[in-house]
This record gives C-alpha cells, sequence and structure tokens, in this order.
C-alpha cells in the first residue's frame, strides 16, 4: 500500500494555510454540513466513522462527545492537545503549520455538536511556528465568519483561544494539561471511576471535551464525505479506521511524517520513508518512545492498526516510528528512554517518581561499565513496581520501553553487564554515546 | 550525571511588597489585561503572565518577576513561584547568557549523533552543558526532544528550530548569533506571548 494521504493531501501548498487557499481545496465544507444537522447526528456521523483519538490511547472519538450534557446547564469547554511530546512524535507540528485551518474547523464542528462556548489550543510553548500559523489562521476564521459569533449565520457562537505550554511532557497527559491550562503547575488530576470524567467536570469544573490535533483534524472531512465513507479506510483491520499519520526518523533515509491508511505494514512504512540508512534493520520502536520495542522479525509480521500492534506486542501510540540499524547499541538507546521519563515525571506518586530514577541510574552504571550482576532482575522488578501503580500513564509509559527491550533483547544487557561494553560497536554507536560513557570504554 | 538530572541553584528570597517595584511596560501591562479576558478567572493567566515577565526582564524570571506577576493577578507569591519553577521553559535559576541554546539529546537525536555535537559545542565555547560562557554571549542546555525529530539533532534557540546540524555546521550557526541582537530568551518570550494575542485584542 502506497501513502494515501487525506489530513496531508495538500500540506506543501503554502495557499493551503490561507482561509481562501483552505475554501478553494473544499474546506469548511464540513462544518457547512454540520451546521445544518441536528447536533446528535453530528454525533453520530462521527460514530460511524469509528474514529479514534490520535493522541496515543485510541479512545473512540464519539463517546467522549456523546457525553457531553445534552441538557446545557453551565458553559461547555473545548480543549486541543496540541503539547506534542512523545519522543520521535512531530505529526502535530506539521499538521498545524501546514494545515491549520482542518483542526480549528474540527474543533468548531466539535464545538457545535457538543454546544461548546469556546475552545482552547494548548500548544507545546517550544512550538512558535505552529502557533504562529494556528494563530493566522484563528484571525482568518473570525475576520470571514467562521469563528465568533453566529458562525456563518447559523445563530451558533464559538470562540478559540491560543494557550501556550511551557515545557513539560507531562502536560500532554489530560489532566495534566487542564491543570495547566488553569494556571497550574502541570501535574494530573484524579481520573475516573475516583473523580467524574472530563466530560462531566473538566476545565473549570464544566463539561470539557479533550482531544489531539489530528484527532481535530479528521472531523472536517468525515463531516464532508461522510462516516460511512471514511470507515472504509482501514477497513482490512479490525477496528482501526481512517488515515493515520506516522512520523518516521532514526536511521532511515528520508525522515518525515507519512499519511497511511491503517493496516498497512510497517514493512511498507519503512520503504516510504526511504528505507535503512547505515546498515540493516535492527529493531523499531513504532509508536513513541513510550510504546515497546520490537525486533526486526516482528516489524517484518507488523501490521499498523491499534489490535494488529498488539500481536507483536506493541502499540501503535501517537505514530512516532523510530527505526534503528544493526549497529545500534540497545542498551544505551534503553538507557535514553529512562533518562526522558526521569528528567519529566512531575513527583506527584512515588512508584514514578523514584522508579524513574533508579531505572536512569541502573542504566547508566551498566552503560559506564559498572553494571552488577542482579542489575536485569532488579530492573525488572522495578518496572512492575511501577507500572500499574502509577498515579497517572506517564509511570506505565517509563516501565514498559525498559521491560520490553530485556525480554526482546536480553541477550545485549547480559553483554554489557559482564564485559562493561556494548555488544555492538561501529559508528552508529559510537555517535549515540554520551562521552562519560565512551570514556568508561563502551 | 546529566545536566538535566541536577536540582536548580538556590534561589535568593522573595522580595517584601514594600520593596516591590512594578516593572511592565505600558505595552505589557494592555496585554496582560487582554489575557484576562481570554479565562473566567485570574490564576488562569498565570502561565501566559509569566511569559509576558520572562520578556519584561531580559529572559528571566527573577523573584520580583514572580513577585509582579503575583501582585498583578492577585495570587501569593508562594503560588506562582511554584508554578514557575515546574516548567523547564522559565528561566528561573539563573539569568541565560545571551543566547540560549537548547541541544535535543533524546532519542533520536541520540541515533542521529547529538552526542557529538554536544561535545563539539562544549569544546568551541569553552563551557560545559548548562553553562554560560565568560562573555556572556552564550549558555547551552541539553533538551527533551523537541519533536523536530525528522530534523535530528536539533538545536532550539529562541524561537527557532535548527537542524539537522553536525559539528562541522555549527560554526555558521554561532556566528549567525553573534551578530543577532535580540537576545534568544526575550525572542521566544515575545513570539510566545504574541501567539495569544487575538486579532481584536491588539
Ligand atoms: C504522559 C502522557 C503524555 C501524553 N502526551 C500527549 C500528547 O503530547 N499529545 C496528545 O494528544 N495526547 C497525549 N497524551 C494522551 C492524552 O492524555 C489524551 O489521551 C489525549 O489527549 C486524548 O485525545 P484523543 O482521544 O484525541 O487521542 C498523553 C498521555 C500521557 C499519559
Ligand atoms: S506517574 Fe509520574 S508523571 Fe504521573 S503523576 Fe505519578 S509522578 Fe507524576
Ligand atoms: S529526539 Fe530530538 S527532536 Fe525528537
Amino acid at each position: 500500500m502506497a501513502e494515501r494521504k487525506l489530513l496531508l493531501e495538500h500540506a506543501h501548498d503554502p495557499a493551503y494555510v490561507t482561509l481562501k487557499g483552505y475554501l478553494d481545496k473544499g474546506g469548511y465544507n464540513g462544518l457547512k454540513k454540520a451546521l445544518k444537522m441536528e447536533r446528535q447526528a453530528v454525533v453520530d456521523e462521527v460514530k460511524a466513522s469509528g474514529l479514534r483519538g490520535r493522541g496515543g490511547a485510541g479512545f473512540p472519538t464519539w463517546i467522549k462527545w456523546n457525553g457531553i450534557e445534552k441538557d446545557k446547564k453551565n458553559p461547555h469547554y473545548m480543549v486541543c492537545n496540541a503539547d506534542e511530546g512523545e519522543p520521535g512524535t512531530f505529526k502535530d507540528k506539521q499538521l498545524m503549520e501546514q494545515t491549520p485551518f482542518t483542526m480549528i474547523e474540527g474543533m468548531t464542528i466539535g464545538g457545535y455538536a457538543t454546544q461548546a462556548d469556546c475552545g482552547y489550543v494548548y500548544i507545546r510553548g517550544e512550538f512558535v511556528d505552529a502557533a504562529k500559523a494556528v494563530r493566522k489562521a484563528i484571525d482568518e476564521a473570525y475576520a470571514n465568519g467562521y469563528l465568533g459569533k453566529n458562525i456563518q449565520g447559523s445563530g451558533f457562537d464559538f470562540d478559540l483561544y491560543v494557550h501556550m505550554g511551557a515545557g513539560s511532557y507531562e502536560c500532554g497527559e489530560e489532566s495534566a494539561l487542564m491543570s495547566s491550562l488553569m494556571g497550574e503547575r502541570g501535574m494530573p488530576r484524579l481520573k475516573f471511576p475516583h473523580a467524574p470524567l472530563p466530560t462531566v467536570a473538566g476545565l473549570w469544573d464544566r463539561p470539557t471535551i479533550i482531544n489531539n490535533v489530528e484527532t481535530y483534524a479528521c472531523a472536517p472531512f468525515i463531516l464532508d464525505k461522510g462516516g460511512e465513507w471514511y470507515a472504509t479506510l482501514g477497513a482490512s483491520t479490525k477496528n482501526s479506521r481512517g488515515t493515520k499519520v506516522f512520523s518516521v526518523s532514526g536511521h532511515v533515509n528520508k525522515p518525515g511524517n507519512y499519511e497511511i491508511e491503517f493496516g498497512t505494514t510497517l514493512g511498507e512504512l519503512l520503504d516510504l520513508a526511504g528505507g535503512m540508512k547505515g546498515g540493516a534493520l535492527k529493531a523499531c520502536v513504532p509508536g513513541g518512545s513510550s510504546v515497546p520495542i520490537i525486533n526486526a522479525e516482528d516489524c517484518g509480521k507488523a501490521v499498523l492498526g491499534y489490535e494488529e500492534m498488539a500481536e507483536v506486542k506493541s502499540m501503535v501510540g501517537s505514530g512516532g516510528c523510530m527505526f534503528l540499524n544493526e549497529h545500534t547499541c540497545i542498551v544505551n538507546f534503553i538507557w535514553r528512554t529512562s533518562l526522558f521519563y526521569a528528567n519529566e515525571s512531575c513527583g506527584k506518586c512515588t512508584p514514578c517518581r523514584e522508579g524513574t530514577q533508579w531505572m536512569e541510574q541502573i542504566l547508566s552504571r551498566i552503560v559506564r561499565g559498572n553494571g552488577q550482576p542482579g542489575d536485569m532482575d532488579l530492573l525488572l522488578d522495578i518496572t512492575k513496581q511501577i507500572d500499574g501503580r502509577s498515579f497517572c500513564g506517564l509511570g506505565d509509559a517509563a516501565a514498559w520501553p525498559v521491560a520490553a527491550a530485556l525480554r526482546v533483547f536480553p541477550e545485549e544487557f547480559e553483554y554489557f553487564i559482564k564485559n562493561g561494553r556494548s555488544m555492538v560497536s561501529g559508528p552508529a554507536t559510537d555517535a549515540m554515546t554520551p562521552r562519560w560513557a565512551l570514556a568508561a570504554g563502551v | 550525571m546529566s545536566e538535566l538530572l541536577q536540582i536548580g541553584a538556590q534561589r535568593p528570597k522573595a522580595p517584601r511588597p514594600e520593596e516591590l517595584t512594578l516593572r511592565f511596560s505600558d505595552k505589557a501591562v494592555a496585554e496582560l489585561e487582554a489575557l484576562k479576558t481570554h479565562y473566567p478567572d485570574l490564576k488562569s493567566c498565570i502561565l501566559p503572565g509569566l511569559w509576558i515577565a520572562q520578556r519584561e526582564y531580559e529572559g528571566w524570571l527573577p523573584p520580583e518577576a514572580i513577585a509582579e506577576v503575583a501582585h498583578r493577578l492577585n495570587r501569593s507569591y508562594a503560588e506562582v513561584e511554584g508554578v514557575a519553577t515546574f516548567y523547564t521553559m522559565y528561566n528561573t535559576a539563573h539569568k541565560p547568557g545571551k543566547h540560549m541554546i537548547e541541544i535535543c539529546t533524546c532519542l533520536s537525536c541520540q541515533l542521529c549523533g547529538a552526542y557529538r555535537v554536544v561535545d563539539a559545542l562544549e569544546e568551541k565555547l569553552g563551557v560545559k552543558l548548562g553553562e554560560t560562557t565568560a562573555d556572556g554571549m552564550f549558555t547551552i542546555h541539553e533538551v527533551e526532544c523537541l519533536d523536530a525529530c525528522d530534523r535530528a539533532p536539533v538545536l532550539q534557540i529562541g524561537d527557532e528550530y535548527v537542524g539537522p546540524v553536525t559539528p562541522d555546521t555549527l560554526d555558521a550557526v554561532l556566528d549567525k548569533l553573534r551578530k543577532t541582537d535580540k537576545p534568544s530568551s526575550v525572542q521566544l518570550a515575545d513570539s510566545v506571548v504574541k501567539v495569544h494575542l487575538r486579532d481584536g485584542d491588539k
């Protein structure tokens, strides 16, 4: 299968970031149709499409949209999660920079369906270019009656604001994002069933919808062409519908975003990205740093779909696909993964706050050549103490990659601990090793 | 150990209310007023308020800046400081050099040789990660994934991303910065504040 471009079809057309260019290519047809429909019919269209959240968890979008109180008593909010922070993922960045209107139109459609008063686009602080494009698009939409009061004469009012983050991966977690939007430290809040869902009490305790940039960007296409049409894309998979943008990076010839239909194989995605660079395929982290690593053999079997990826014990995640060539030291790579989580843990709960630090310390001593005989068991034990016992998903996401690497590449850890140096050597491993570890004789 | 794991330096104490001198320009005050209309309460203005302060206070947030934001939003000093210190893009620990170079060493960048870029940068500038050059021109930091992994290894300098970089292309980057007048952190804060403001707010 080749690329199947829906969201990215006009991505490289500079006119597409202007309202005129967007309208020329059929932009806002979805919203115009939606505004003539009953609110519930819009939700039903999204249900028929089979759209699932593109932020990582793959939760059915219509369930959220349907969960908002229909008999409106208080203000309702829409939030767009544009805090893309997952290592390996850079799709929301491109979508905002090159196709900002799709996300804005999608939020407006969602706002109409859920009777929202206003929406916030929470963009990570580093994404200034993306934010500038979104800002320009919002201002143009206001000036032309696509945002603000009485949108396109329908009587529906909807405001949209930009809110910038300030450097925190944890703020991508939805409850932490809402804390951050409300002016707090980016720490998560108690979840359902111990607390109400955001659709009941989210932002400022009001009913709130929160979706990823890419999720919203799908809505205009679903409303324009119909949910049933959308559901024909990816029909070969069990329960994944539509297209998905995968960010491909690492040791490939043409890193970048590639939009494919669900059901495409991982091998085809690698071909799209120009194949491996610097050596044969050794491993792949298919959905962002949080998802379990798979070896070359499983890469050959992997089909991109939410259920299909579980067959190779991994996940679609946010679609940040990193390919590693044969000269890559897995121990070094996993040490760096654990450093990421140790740095980004918000510190609220003990298993994650302490556990991520311990994993990093043990892995860095292995990488320094000071690994000790019981270290693999110790690491595995820590992953079990973190996974399922943390307050939010970051803890689990920190444990999975380490546990998976120990399962898939045990011999590399054994070798490193026993010999004080990496099993693989060569330019690719040298290039990825920090100087202090090189000095220790990797 | 990674620079990122080191805990921030000791901070000076908060100014007492009678010591507070407000430094926001008229423009900054107007911006904050416009932002207040975006949210149902003042607390939600803390993050954008801190961005304004970081621009007004030359690229960092000394205790006086935090006190001013707290004062203008009617929050306590402790609350605003607690928020400011959580986020890595607010410079609360020290005033950075004129240009801040943040180098991503996270996974894709690691795979594509970011640690060799770190070595080259340290060597060229004669400082280690987290330090500022003696002439106050450059501060270098290690950061986590900037989500531009297709351009790995990537640097963030002010409101721009530069990448892919190699040890050989660094000189051109540094030369350009030496000729750039506006400090990176001020440039970044200014751009971030601007994207919050609607046409109608200006
Ligand atoms: C630690 C952590 C980080 C996350 N980061 C992001 C992110 O950067 N972007 C995103 O859209 N979702 C992120 N999520 C998922 C969100 O919590 C949430 O599931 C998502 O925004 C829902 O939108 P969707 O249903 O459209 O996917 C993260 C979750 C966790 C636990
Ligand atoms: S799991 Fe980690 S990030 Fe999540 S609440 Fe606990 S400490 Fe914070
Ligand atoms: S790993 Fe450096 S930008 Fe993603």
